[in-house]
């Protein structure tokens, strides 16, 4: 005999069970079965209820092919950037920050170019897409979008519709101008904007997997081009 | 009373098709919330607008002048009529029920809340708390219609809501459980998730910004921050009368891609345990009519 171990699933199963029993038998000595709140952290409480008691349907499936769990779960950047509490960022984080984000920028193949501006305003105007709950998104009905006006003006005459949690874009391509530190910049500002502004409001638009790099330049081409309303 | 609202309000609905009419009759109408407690909601909100000339707050002066003839003012009514009801297997009303201040005591019982509650061991908001009662003292359970029936829970919590208006937002913060609770609520309140890395303080950490045509209170400003608290409220244009503190988070977790937050889960007490912190010291407006 050659094998030494022979793959038995009745005995992994059983010695995978003793955790449980174990724990179960520990939680019955108590009154309740739930942990005591009061010996947790706060940061271990909050992903407890999140995670472990509840406070999501976490196995609920979303659009990109995971689950809303996938979704909850926080990468680095989040968890160093929800550590500030919403204060302005400091220079170690700052650093870190940029520094991580400038290495997650994917470039398209054969350079920065420009789309078209007019599809570009569509997608600025859009905020479909990605939505799961009791109304999910349904994504082949239905183009995403990059839901800019919620939070950046643009255009003058929609200034009552557009949102200021971000800064006024309004004439962005006239003040910027077209060269291709512009452009980089402004592909950077979408794709990761924690490459430029380290903890900034803004999502990453790339990196999230929210827009495409043909939807980046849909945009680009709205923000930057002399015709767009943007710039009129 | 109770008729003579609901017909002022269709009289009013009818009258805003006829703007000039509607100028030269409405003004000297004026109704007011029977049930609810200490001064009318909309003085409570005028003076804030006063103190403050906070954005948010006087954002939408035809809701300032919809709030004497505020819909939720009828569900509170109902609420009410429900909450001394006979009802359940057990046939009593929840007149009893312990809201903290004591077995009937309604009165600024949920300005107060979240709490501890010693029978249960836990933290309770007034939803879990309202379906404790309707368990322990009426005998209803989960799968009953009662249980089940959301618009006559948001009634119910209307009126218990109207009980605390007026009231300052005072949760206590005695029993270690409702310090760790509302500890745990802030660290959610700025965890950075999903596919738009947003927290709730991406839009309510600042005052006067604007998602879209919203202006969107902050969390920093509890002057503002009670009436961004203040729930059930009618909100103008959505179906129903009484929308209730889980419907907004639920729909702020939705707009952030978050997934579905479950109203009655522990996660969702945390949150409204910090948030009514945050609010601590300013006066209830309930109901409140929104935009």
């Amino acid at each position: 005999m050659y094998r030494k171990f022979t793959y038995k699933p009745w005995l992994i199963a059983l010695v995978s069970l003793v955790p449980f029993v174990l724990a179960s038998g520990h939680a019955e000595a108590g009154s309740a079965k739930k942990p005591d709140y009061t010996t947790m952290s706060a940061e271990e409480l909050a992903e407890y209820l999140i995670f472990e008691a509840k406070g999501y349907d976490i196995a609920a499936k979303t659009q990109e092919g995971g689950t809303v769990g996938d979704r909850l779960k926080q990468d680095e950047l989040q968890k160093t950037c929800s550590k500030l509490k919403g204060e302005s960022v400091d220079g170690e984080t700052a650093e870190k920050v940029t520094e991580m984000a400038a290495k997650s920028i994917v470039y398209p193949k054969g350079g920065i170019t420009l789309g078209d501006w007019k599809k570009g305003q569509a997608l600025v105007q859009n905020a479909f897409g990605f939505r799961v709950g009791k109304k999910t998104d349904d994504h082949s009905k239905r183009e995403t979008g990059g839901m800019c006006m919620n939070c950046h003006q643009l255009e003058k005459s929609m200034v009552d519709r557009s949102g200021t949690v971000g800064p006024s874009l309004i004439e962005y391509g006239k003040t910027l101008g077209m060269s291709e530190e512009t452009k980089k910049h402004t592909y950077k500002s979408i794709y990761n904007p924690h490459a430029i502004f380290p903890c900034t409001n803004m999502p990453r638009f790339g990196v999230n997997g929210i827009l495409t790099q043909e939807k980046i330049a849909d945009i680009m081409a709205y923000l930057l081009d002399p015709e767009s309303p943007v710039n009129k | 009373m109770h008729k003579a609202n609901k017909l002022l309000w269709a009289g009013k609905t009818l009258l805003f098709a006829v703007p000039i009419v509607a100028f030269a009759v409405t003004s000297p109408a004026r109704a007011q919330c029977d049930n609810c407690t200490k001064q009318d909601p909309k003085e409570i909100l005028q003076g804030l607008i006063d103190q403050t000339k906070s954005p948010y707050l006087s954002q939408s002066p035809q809701n300032l002048m919809m709030m004497d003839d505020n819909p939720a003012y009828f569900v509170v009514d109902d609420g009410k009529d429900l909450f001394e009801a006979k009802r359940g297997p057990k046939k009593v009303s929840l007149e009893q029920c312990d809201f903290g201040k004591g077995p009937g005591t309604l009165e600024g019982a949920y300005a107060e809340m979240p709490r501890y509650f010693k029978d249960t061991g836990k933290v309770m908001h007034l939803e879990t708390r309202l379906a404790h009662c309707m368990k322990t003292l009426q005998g209803i359970s989960k799968d009953d219609p009662e249980m089940k029936n959301k618009n006559e829970i948001r009634a119910l919590m209307a009126y218990v809501g109207a009980q605390s208006n007026g009231y300052k937002w005072n949760p206590p913060m005695d029993h270690p459980l409702e310090k760790a609770m509302r500890d745990a609520g802030e660290v959610m309140f700025y965890r950075r998730a999903s596919v738009l890395d947003f927290s709730c303080n991406t839009c309510h950490g600042e005052a006067g910004k604007k998602i879209r045509a919203s202006v969107l209170p902050s969390v920093k400003e509890p002057k503002e921050w009670t009436k961004a608290v203040s729930w059930p409220a009618k909100r103008v244009g959505r179906a129903t009368n009484a929308r209730t503190p889980s419907q907004r988070l639920y729909g702020c977790n939705w707009q952030m891609r978050n997934g579905k937050i479950n109203g009655n889960s522990d996660a969702a007490i945390a949150m409204f345990s910090f948030w009514t912190d945050a609010a601590r010291g300013e006066s209830a407006i309930l109901p409140d009519l929104k935009r």
